[in-house]
Protein backbone atom coordinates (compact mmCIF):
# COMPACT_ATOMS: atom_id res chain seq x y z
CA UNK A 1 0.00 0.00 0.00
CA UNK A 2 2.46 2.82 1.01
CA UNK A 3 4.62 1.85 -2.15
CA UNK A 4 1.44 2.83 -4.29
CA UNK A 5 1.27 6.23 -1.86
CA UNK A 6 4.97 6.54 -2.85
CA UNK A 7 4.31 5.86 -6.49
CA UNK A 8 1.14 8.03 -6.85
CA UNK A 9 2.55 11.25 -5.18
CA UNK A 10 5.92 11.06 -7.21
CA UNK A 11 3.86 10.72 -10.22
CA UNK A 12 2.13 13.64 -9.33
CA UNK A 13 5.50 15.85 -8.73
CA UNK A 14 6.60 14.37 -11.89
CA UNK A 15 3.69 15.78 -13.98
CA UNK A 16 3.70 19.41 -12.31
CA UNK A 17 7.56 19.34 -13.24
CA UNK A 18 6.84 18.15 -16.87
CA UNK A 19 3.80 20.76 -17.03
CA UNK A 20 6.37 23.45 -15.96
CA UNK A 21 8.71 22.29 -18.62
CA UNK A 22 6.09 22.37 -21.42
CA UNK A 23 5.00 25.63 -20.64
CA UNK A 24 8.80 27.36 -19.85
CA UNK A 25 9.35 26.02 -23.47
CA UNK A 26 6.69 28.40 -25.05
CA UNK A 27 6.28 25.56 -27.87
CA UNK A 28 2.50 25.95 -28.91
CA UNK A 29 1.49 25.89 -32.06
CA UNK A 30 1.29 29.25 -33.91
CA UNK A 31 -2.52 30.11 -33.48
CA UNK A 32 -2.34 33.81 -34.44
CA UNK A 33 -5.56 36.31 -34.06
CA UNK A 34 -8.26 35.47 -36.96
CA UNK A 35 -8.10 37.94 -40.10
CA UNK A 36 -11.55 36.91 -42.42
CA UNK A 37 -9.34 35.24 -44.65
CA UNK A 38 -7.86 32.56 -41.42
CA UNK A 39 -11.25 31.91 -40.45
CA UNK A 40 -12.44 31.16 -43.82
CA UNK A 41 -9.69 28.92 -44.23
CA UNK A 42 -10.95 27.27 -40.69
CA UNK A 43 -14.36 26.53 -42.02
CA UNK A 44 -13.48 25.30 -44.95
CA UNK A 45 -11.83 22.48 -43.58
CA UNK A 46 -14.31 22.24 -40.50
CA UNK A 47 -17.28 22.55 -43.05
CA UNK A 48 -16.34 21.31 -46.40
CA UNK A 49 -20.21 20.68 -47.61
CA UNK A 50 -21.45 24.28 -46.17
CA UNK A 51 -21.36 27.21 -48.44
CA UNK A 52 -20.05 30.58 -46.16
CA UNK A 53 -21.29 34.06 -46.31
CA UNK A 54 -19.52 37.00 -44.93
CA UNK A 55 -17.83 36.13 -41.23
CA UNK A 56 -18.37 37.99 -38.39
CA UNK A 57 -14.99 37.95 -36.44
CA UNK A 58 -15.12 38.45 -32.66
CA UNK A 59 -13.32 41.41 -31.73
CA UNK A 60 -9.98 40.52 -30.41
CA UNK A 61 -9.68 37.42 -33.15
CA UNK A 62 -10.12 34.82 -31.10
CA UNK A 63 -13.78 33.65 -32.80
CA UNK A 64 -15.66 33.98 -35.46
CA UNK A 65 -19.25 33.67 -36.49
CA UNK A 66 -20.58 32.94 -40.07
CA UNK A 67 -23.66 32.48 -41.76
CA UNK A 68 -24.48 29.18 -43.86
CA UNK A 69 -28.25 29.28 -44.86
CA UNK A 70 -30.45 28.68 -41.55
CA UNK A 71 -26.95 27.80 -39.41
CA UNK A 72 -24.32 29.47 -37.99
CA UNK A 73 -20.93 28.17 -37.84
CA UNK A 74 -19.01 28.95 -34.97
CA UNK A 75 -15.03 28.46 -34.33
CA UNK A 76 -13.73 30.07 -31.34
CA UNK A 77 -9.75 29.48 -29.73
CA UNK A 78 -9.17 26.73 -27.33
CA UNK A 79 -5.19 26.91 -25.98
CA UNK A 80 -3.41 27.17 -29.39
CA UNK A 81 -6.15 25.28 -31.70
CA UNK A 82 -9.94 25.84 -32.91
CA UNK A 83 -13.15 24.13 -31.82
CA UNK A 84 -16.26 24.28 -33.83
CA UNK A 85 -20.02 24.07 -33.30
CA UNK A 86 -23.04 25.13 -35.47
CA UNK A 87 -26.51 25.95 -33.98
CA UNK A 88 -29.50 27.28 -35.79
CA UNK A 89 -28.89 30.88 -36.78
CA UNK A 90 -32.06 32.50 -34.88
CA UNK A 91 -30.19 31.12 -31.68
CA UNK A 92 -27.03 32.25 -32.67
CA UNK A 93 -28.53 35.80 -33.04
CA UNK A 94 -30.35 35.62 -29.97
CA UNK A 95 -27.50 34.48 -27.63
CA UNK A 96 -27.16 36.78 -24.57
CA UNK A 97 -24.23 39.06 -24.52
CA UNK A 98 -22.33 39.46 -20.75
CA UNK A 99 -19.13 41.00 -19.82
CA UNK A 100 -18.77 41.96 -23.48
CA UNK A 101 -19.06 38.69 -24.69
CA UNK A 102 -21.77 36.80 -27.34
CA UNK A 103 -22.37 33.41 -24.86
CA UNK A 104 -22.79 30.88 -27.62
CA UNK A 105 -24.20 27.66 -25.89
CA UNK A 106 -24.58 24.75 -27.19
CA UNK A 107 -26.76 21.28 -26.26
CA UNK A 108 -23.75 18.47 -26.76
CA UNK A 109 -21.71 17.84 -23.83
CA UNK A 110 -18.64 18.03 -25.32
CA UNK A 111 -18.19 21.91 -25.78
CA UNK A 112 -21.38 23.55 -24.03
CA UNK A 113 -19.48 26.94 -24.37
CA UNK A 114 -17.96 29.54 -26.99
CA UNK A 115 -17.50 32.86 -25.98
CA UNK A 116 -16.61 35.65 -28.12
CA UNK A 117 -15.76 38.94 -27.92
CA UNK A 118 -18.28 41.52 -29.34
CA UNK A 119 -16.89 45.00 -29.81
CA UNK A 120 -18.35 48.72 -30.77
CA UNK A 121 -17.02 48.07 -33.62
CA UNK A 122 -18.10 44.81 -34.61
CA UNK A 123 -21.48 44.30 -32.64
CA UNK A 124 -23.58 41.32 -32.00
CA UNK A 125 -26.26 40.84 -33.56
CA UNK A 126 -23.98 42.22 -36.77
CA UNK A 127 -25.75 45.68 -37.67
CA UNK A 128 -26.14 44.45 -41.35
CA UNK A 129 -27.83 40.65 -41.30
CA UNK A 130 -27.93 40.94 -44.78
CA UNK A 131 -24.53 41.08 -45.08
CA UNK A 132 -23.99 37.72 -43.61
CA UNK A 133 -26.48 35.82 -45.65
CA UNK A 134 -25.00 32.88 -47.45
CA UNK B 1 13.48 -20.57 -12.02
CA UNK B 2 9.96 -20.30 -10.53
CA UNK B 3 7.49 -17.64 -11.87
CA UNK B 4 4.42 -16.86 -10.21
CA UNK B 5 1.27 -17.46 -12.24
CA UNK B 6 -0.93 -15.15 -10.61
CA UNK B 7 0.92 -12.41 -9.02
CA UNK B 8 3.03 -10.79 -11.47
CA UNK B 9 6.94 -10.37 -11.17
CA UNK B 10 6.85 -7.01 -12.80
CA UNK B 11 4.63 -4.49 -14.04
CA UNK B 12 6.16 -3.03 -17.17
CA UNK B 13 4.31 0.35 -16.87
CA UNK B 14 5.29 0.87 -13.63
CA UNK B 15 8.81 0.19 -14.59
CA UNK B 16 8.76 2.45 -17.55
CA UNK B 17 7.50 5.70 -15.97
CA UNK B 18 11.04 7.59 -15.40
CA UNK B 19 11.10 6.39 -19.47
CA UNK B 20 7.98 8.29 -19.58
CA UNK B 21 8.96 11.25 -18.02
CA UNK B 22 12.66 11.50 -19.84
CA UNK B 23 11.58 10.79 -22.79
CA UNK B 24 8.67 13.90 -22.61
CA UNK B 25 10.82 16.41 -21.20
CA UNK B 26 13.59 15.20 -24.09
CA UNK B 27 10.54 16.07 -26.43
CA UNK B 28 9.76 19.03 -25.56
CA UNK B 29 13.78 20.56 -25.05
CA UNK B 30 13.97 18.82 -28.82
CA UNK B 31 11.09 20.80 -29.81
CA UNK B 32 12.13 23.68 -27.76
CA UNK B 33 15.40 23.94 -29.76
CA UNK B 34 14.25 22.88 -32.97
CA UNK B 35 16.26 19.86 -33.20
CA UNK B 36 12.50 17.83 -33.60
CA UNK B 37 8.74 18.44 -34.47
CA UNK B 38 7.17 18.54 -31.37
CA UNK B 39 4.30 21.25 -30.32
CA UNK B 40 3.29 21.56 -26.54
CA UNK B 41 0.46 23.57 -25.27
CA UNK B 42 0.83 23.28 -21.67
CA UNK B 43 -2.67 23.34 -19.83
CA UNK B 44 -3.35 20.44 -22.72
CA UNK B 45 -0.39 18.53 -21.29
CA UNK B 46 -1.56 18.63 -17.80
CA UNK B 47 -4.55 17.35 -19.06
CA UNK B 48 -3.23 14.37 -20.23
CA UNK B 49 -0.81 13.68 -17.89
CA UNK B 50 -3.64 14.35 -15.14
CA UNK B 51 -5.81 11.90 -17.13
CA UNK B 52 -2.58 9.58 -16.80
CA UNK B 53 -2.20 9.76 -13.26
CA UNK B 54 -6.27 9.34 -12.57
CA UNK B 55 -6.27 6.17 -14.79
CA UNK B 56 -3.79 4.73 -12.82
CA UNK B 57 -5.82 5.43 -9.44
CA UNK B 58 -8.85 4.15 -11.30
CA UNK B 59 -7.45 0.85 -11.96
CA UNK B 60 -6.36 0.47 -8.51
CA UNK B 61 -10.34 0.54 -7.82
CA UNK B 62 -11.54 -1.72 -10.55
CA UNK B 63 -8.14 -3.72 -10.50
CA UNK B 64 -9.15 -6.19 -7.99
CA UNK B 65 -12.36 -7.14 -9.86
CA UNK B 66 -10.31 -7.50 -12.97
CA UNK B 67 -7.89 -9.88 -11.11
CA UNK B 68 -10.38 -12.08 -9.97
CA UNK B 69 -11.77 -11.80 -12.83
CA UNK B 70 -9.10 -13.55 -14.76
CA UNK B 71 -7.85 -15.80 -11.81
CA UNK B 72 -11.53 -17.34 -12.16
CA UNK B 73 -11.75 -18.32 -15.42
CA UNK B 74 -8.16 -19.91 -15.54
CA UNK B 75 -9.54 -22.07 -12.79
CA UNK B 76 -11.24 -23.65 -15.55
CA UNK B 77 -8.10 -23.76 -18.08
CA UNK B 78 -7.99 -26.09 -21.17
CA UNK B 79 -4.29 -26.40 -21.13
CA UNK B 80 -1.90 -26.29 -18.55
CA UNK B 81 0.92 -23.32 -20.11
CA UNK B 82 3.93 -23.03 -18.78
CA UNK B 83 4.89 -19.37 -17.87
CA UNK B 84 8.84 -20.12 -18.45
CA UNK B 85 8.32 -21.72 -21.98
CA UNK B 86 9.39 -19.40 -24.93
CA UNK B 87 7.04 -21.02 -27.43
CA UNK B 88 4.08 -19.40 -24.39
CA UNK B 89 5.79 -15.85 -24.33
CA UNK B 90 6.11 -15.90 -28.93
CA UNK B 91 2.06 -17.32 -28.40
CA UNK B 92 0.68 -14.69 -26.01
CA UNK B 93 2.49 -12.00 -28.12
CA UNK B 94 0.75 -13.10 -31.38
CA UNK B 95 -2.59 -13.55 -29.39
CA UNK B 96 -2.87 -10.34 -26.88
CA UNK B 97 -1.89 -8.41 -29.78
CA UNK B 98 -4.75 -9.66 -31.86
CA UNK B 99 -7.18 -9.38 -28.70
CA UNK B 100 -5.59 -5.38 -28.42
CA UNK B 101 -6.73 -5.11 -31.60
CA UNK B 102 -10.36 -6.19 -31.53
CA UNK B 103 -10.64 -4.55 -27.96
CA UNK B 104 -9.23 -0.87 -29.94
CA UNK B 105 -11.79 -1.78 -33.17
CA UNK B 106 -14.71 -2.63 -30.69
CA UNK B 107 -13.78 1.05 -28.89
CA UNK B 108 -13.98 2.64 -32.01
CA UNK B 109 -16.64 1.52 -33.60
CA UNK B 110 -19.35 1.18 -30.99
CA UNK B 111 -20.04 4.30 -28.71
CA UNK B 112 -20.85 2.20 -25.53
CA UNK B 113 -16.79 1.42 -25.57
CA UNK B 114 -16.10 4.42 -27.53
CA UNK B 115 -17.04 6.50 -24.20
CA UNK B 116 -14.43 5.16 -22.14
CA UNK B 117 -11.84 5.43 -25.03
CA UNK B 118 -12.49 8.87 -26.59
CA UNK B 119 -10.56 10.64 -23.87
CA UNK B 120 -7.42 8.41 -25.40
CA UNK B 121 -8.36 10.87 -28.40
CA UNK B 122 -9.73 14.16 -27.11
CA UNK B 123 -6.49 16.40 -26.97
CA UNK B 124 -5.62 17.97 -30.63
CA UNK B 125 -2.32 17.45 -29.91
CA UNK B 126 -0.04 14.24 -30.89
CA UNK B 127 3.08 14.25 -28.43
CA UNK B 128 4.52 11.55 -26.32
CA UNK B 129 2.34 13.28 -23.22
CA UNK B 130 -0.82 12.39 -25.34
CA UNK B 131 0.08 8.67 -24.92
CA UNK B 132 -0.38 8.91 -21.14
CA UNK B 133 -3.88 10.49 -22.12
CA UNK B 134 -5.67 6.64 -20.84
CA UNK B 135 -9.58 6.27 -19.96
CA UNK B 136 -10.56 6.34 -16.65
CA UNK B 137 -13.57 3.93 -17.20
CA UNK B 138 -12.31 1.32 -18.72
CA UNK B 139 -12.89 -1.25 -15.57
CA UNK B 140 -16.98 -0.03 -15.77
CA UNK B 141 -16.78 0.05 -19.77
CA UNK B 142 -15.64 -4.26 -19.30
CA UNK B 143 -13.48 -4.39 -22.05
CA UNK B 144 -11.45 -6.24 -20.23
CA UNK B 145 -13.31 -9.41 -20.58
CA UNK B 146 -12.09 -9.45 -23.77
CA UNK B 147 -9.02 -10.54 -22.40
CA UNK B 148 -10.55 -13.61 -20.37
CA UNK B 149 -10.21 -16.20 -23.43
CA UNK B 150 -6.67 -16.23 -23.08
CA UNK B 151 -7.01 -17.00 -19.51
CA UNK B 152 -9.49 -19.59 -20.63
CA UNK B 153 -6.78 -21.11 -23.09
CA UNK B 154 -4.32 -21.35 -20.10
CA UNK B 155 -2.24 -18.40 -20.12
CA UNK B 156 -1.57 -17.73 -16.99
CA UNK B 157 -2.98 -14.75 -15.16
CA UNK B 158 0.66 -12.70 -14.78
CA UNK B 159 1.85 -13.55 -17.95
CA UNK B 160 -1.53 -11.49 -19.46
CA UNK B 161 -0.72 -9.09 -17.38
CA UNK B 162 2.81 -8.67 -18.40
CA UNK B 163 2.20 -9.32 -21.87
CA UNK B 164 -0.64 -6.15 -21.61
CA UNK B 165 1.99 -4.23 -20.35
CA UNK B 166 4.40 -4.37 -22.73
CA UNK B 167 1.82 -3.64 -25.38
CA UNK B 168 0.72 -0.28 -23.27
CA UNK B 169 4.68 0.67 -22.97
CA UNK B 170 5.24 -0.34 -26.92
CA UNK B 171 2.88 2.11 -27.73
CA UNK B 172 3.87 4.58 -26.15
CA UNK B 173 6.76 5.74 -28.23
CA UNK B 174 4.64 6.09 -31.30
CA UNK B 175 2.38 8.69 -29.82
CA UNK B 176 5.15 11.35 -31.42
CA UNK B 177 5.53 13.89 -35.02
CA UNK B 178 9.44 13.90 -34.23
CA UNK B 179 9.82 10.92 -35.98
CA UNK B 180 8.70 10.59 -39.74
CA UNK B 181 8.52 7.32 -40.69
CA UNK B 182 10.82 4.11 -39.82
CA UNK B 183 12.42 1.75 -42.13
CA UNK B 184 10.75 0.18 -44.78
CA UNK B 185 10.42 -3.53 -43.21
CA UNK B 186 9.73 -1.94 -39.81
CA UNK B 187 6.43 0.23 -41.10
CA UNK B 188 5.28 -3.25 -42.61
CA UNK B 189 5.23 -5.01 -39.53
CA UNK B 190 5.21 -3.21 -36.72
CA UNK B 191 2.71 -0.02 -35.60
CA UNK B 192 4.95 2.96 -35.96
CA UNK B 193 3.88 6.97 -35.11
CA UNK B 194 3.06 7.57 -38.53
CA UNK B 195 0.69 4.37 -38.82
CA UNK B 196 -0.61 5.94 -35.07
CA UNK B 197 -0.63 9.65 -36.11
CA UNK B 198 -3.21 8.38 -38.56
CA UNK B 199 -5.25 6.34 -36.01
CA UNK B 200 -5.62 9.74 -34.12
CA UNK B 201 -6.50 11.99 -36.77
CA UNK B 202 -9.70 13.21 -37.22
CA UNK B 203 -9.39 13.98 -41.29
CA UNK B 204 -12.44 12.25 -43.12
CA UNK B 205 -10.05 10.31 -45.14
CA UNK B 206 -8.39 8.82 -42.15
CA UNK B 207 -11.08 7.95 -39.42
CA UNK B 208 -11.23 4.72 -38.12
CA UNK B 209 -8.74 2.72 -39.28
CA UNK B 210 -4.92 1.44 -38.08
CA UNK B 211 -6.29 0.16 -34.78
CA UNK B 212 -2.84 -2.32 -34.28
CA UNK B 213 -1.06 -2.46 -30.51
CA UNK B 214 2.40 -3.79 -31.79
CA UNK B 215 1.81 -5.50 -34.82
CA UNK B 216 0.33 -3.29 -37.82
CA UNK B 217 -0.21 -6.78 -39.78
CA UNK B 218 -3.70 -6.98 -37.97
CA UNK B 219 -5.02 -3.68 -39.87
CA UNK B 220 -3.76 -5.37 -43.27
CA UNK B 221 -5.55 -8.31 -42.62
CA UNK B 222 -8.84 -6.99 -41.80
CA UNK B 223 -8.68 -4.15 -43.80
CA UNK B 224 -8.42 -1.13 -41.49
CA UNK B 225 -5.47 0.24 -42.72
CA UNK B 226 -4.66 3.59 -44.46
CA UNK B 227 -1.00 4.92 -44.80
CA UNK B 228 -0.49 8.57 -43.99
CA UNK B 229 0.08 10.54 -47.06
CA UNK B 230 1.91 13.47 -47.70
CA UNK B 231 -0.74 15.61 -49.27
CA UNK B 232 -2.59 15.34 -46.29
CA UNK B 233 -1.40 15.44 -42.84
CA UNK B 234 -2.93 14.51 -39.66
CA UNK B 235 -5.60 16.59 -38.29
CA UNK B 236 -5.50 15.54 -34.50
CA UNK B 237 -8.25 15.05 -32.15
CA UNK B 238 -12.48 14.73 -32.76
CA UNK B 239 -14.65 15.32 -35.21
CA UNK B 240 -16.18 17.63 -32.66
CA UNK B 241 -13.34 18.86 -30.23
CA UNK B 242 -13.68 19.73 -26.95
CA UNK B 243 -14.38 22.86 -25.82
CA UNK B 244 -12.03 23.76 -22.72
CA UNK B 245 -9.22 21.47 -20.76
CA UNK B 246 -11.83 19.91 -17.89
CA UNK B 247 -10.59 16.31 -17.09
CA UNK B 248 -13.82 15.81 -15.40
CA UNK B 249 -15.04 16.97 -19.01
CA UNK B 250 -12.82 14.60 -20.95
CA UNK B 251 -13.39 11.74 -18.72
CA UNK B 252 -17.15 11.88 -18.98
CA UNK B 253 -18.74 13.65 -21.56
CA UNK B 254 -19.54 11.01 -23.46
CA UNK B 255 -21.23 8.91 -20.81
CA UNK B 256 -23.08 12.29 -19.95
CA UNK B 257 -23.83 12.56 -23.94
CA UNK B 258 -25.53 8.95 -23.76
CA UNK B 259 -27.47 9.45 -20.59
CA UNK B 260 -29.09 12.70 -22.19
CA UNK B 261 -29.38 11.05 -25.55
CA UNK B 262 -31.41 7.69 -23.53
CA UNK B 263 -33.68 10.56 -21.47
CA UNK B 264 -35.41 11.63 -25.01
CA UNK B 265 -35.19 7.68 -26.85
CA UNK B 266 -38.77 6.66 -27.65
CA UNK B 267 -38.36 3.00 -28.06
CA UNK B 268 -35.97 -0.23 -27.40
CA UNK B 269 -34.77 0.76 -30.80
CA UNK B 270 -33.27 3.86 -30.21
CA UNK B 271 -31.92 2.55 -26.58
CA UNK B 272 -30.17 0.00 -28.36
CA UNK B 273 -28.94 2.45 -31.04
CA UNK B 274 -27.39 5.53 -28.70
CA UNK B 275 -25.46 2.83 -26.42
CA UNK B 276 -24.41 0.01 -29.07
CA UNK B 277 -24.93 1.80 -32.63
CA UNK B 278 -21.71 3.70 -33.88
CA UNK B 279 -20.54 7.05 -32.55
CA UNK B 280 -22.87 9.93 -33.93
CA UNK B 281 -26.27 7.39 -34.15
CA UNK B 282 -29.06 9.23 -34.29
CA UNK B 283 -32.41 8.09 -35.04
CA UNK B 284 -33.44 9.98 -38.22
CA UNK B 285 -29.60 10.23 -39.31
CA UNK B 286 -29.10 13.66 -38.15
CA UNK B 287 -25.52 13.32 -37.11
CA UNK B 288 -22.75 12.63 -38.33
CA UNK B 289 -20.34 9.09 -38.16
CA UNK B 290 -17.84 8.09 -39.63
CA UNK B 291 -19.28 6.06 -42.20
CA UNK B 292 -21.36 9.86 -43.51
CA UNK B 293 -18.15 11.78 -43.12
CA UNK B 294 -16.49 9.42 -45.07
CA UNK B 295 -18.96 9.01 -47.85
CA UNK B 296 -19.34 12.88 -48.08
CA UNK B 297 -15.46 12.96 -48.26
CA UNK B 298 -15.67 10.57 -51.10
CA UNK B 299 -18.38 12.42 -52.75
CA UNK B 300 -16.16 16.06 -52.84
CA UNK B 301 -13.39 13.98 -54.26
CA UNK B 302 -14.88 12.27 -56.90
CA UNK B 303 -16.79 15.85 -57.48
CA UNK B 304 -13.16 17.48 -57.70
CA UNK B 305 -11.95 15.23 -60.57
CA UNK B 306 -14.98 15.61 -62.76
CA UNK B 307 -14.58 17.84 -65.58
CA UNK B 308 -16.95 20.97 -64.49
CA UNK B 309 -20.01 20.93 -66.31
CA UNK B 310 -20.90 22.96 -69.38
CA UNK B 311 -22.63 26.47 -68.48
CA UNK B 312 -25.53 26.35 -70.75
CA UNK B 313 -27.39 22.83 -71.43
CA UNK B 314 -29.45 22.79 -74.30
ZN1 LIG C 1 -8.11 4.63 -30.48
ZN1 LIG D 1 -2.95 6.60 -29.24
Amino acid sequence: MNAIVIQLLGSAVAVAAMVGIAAWARIPRPCPALDEAAAREILAVEYPDHPVGAVWLAADGAGAIARSGDLALVIGRLGDSWVSRDLPWDRALASEIRGGRVRIRTADSGAPRLDLAVSGVNPWPPEHERDLAA
Amino acid sequence: MTLDPIKPAFDPVTLAIPLFVITIVGEIILGRLRKAKAAYEPRDTATSLMMGLGSNIAGLLTGAVVIAAVVGVWQFRIFDIPMTAWWAWVAIFFLEDLTYYWFHRLSHERRFWWASHVNHHSSQHYNLATALRQTWTGGIAGTWLLWLPLALIGFPPAMIAIQKGISLVYQYWIHTEAIGKMPRWFEAVFNTPSHHRVHHARNPRYLDANYAGILIIWDKLFGTFIPETDEEPPRYGLVKNLGDFNILRVAFHEWIGIGKDLMTARSPREVLGYLFGPPGWSPDGSRETSKTLKAKWLARQEAAKEPAPPLAAE
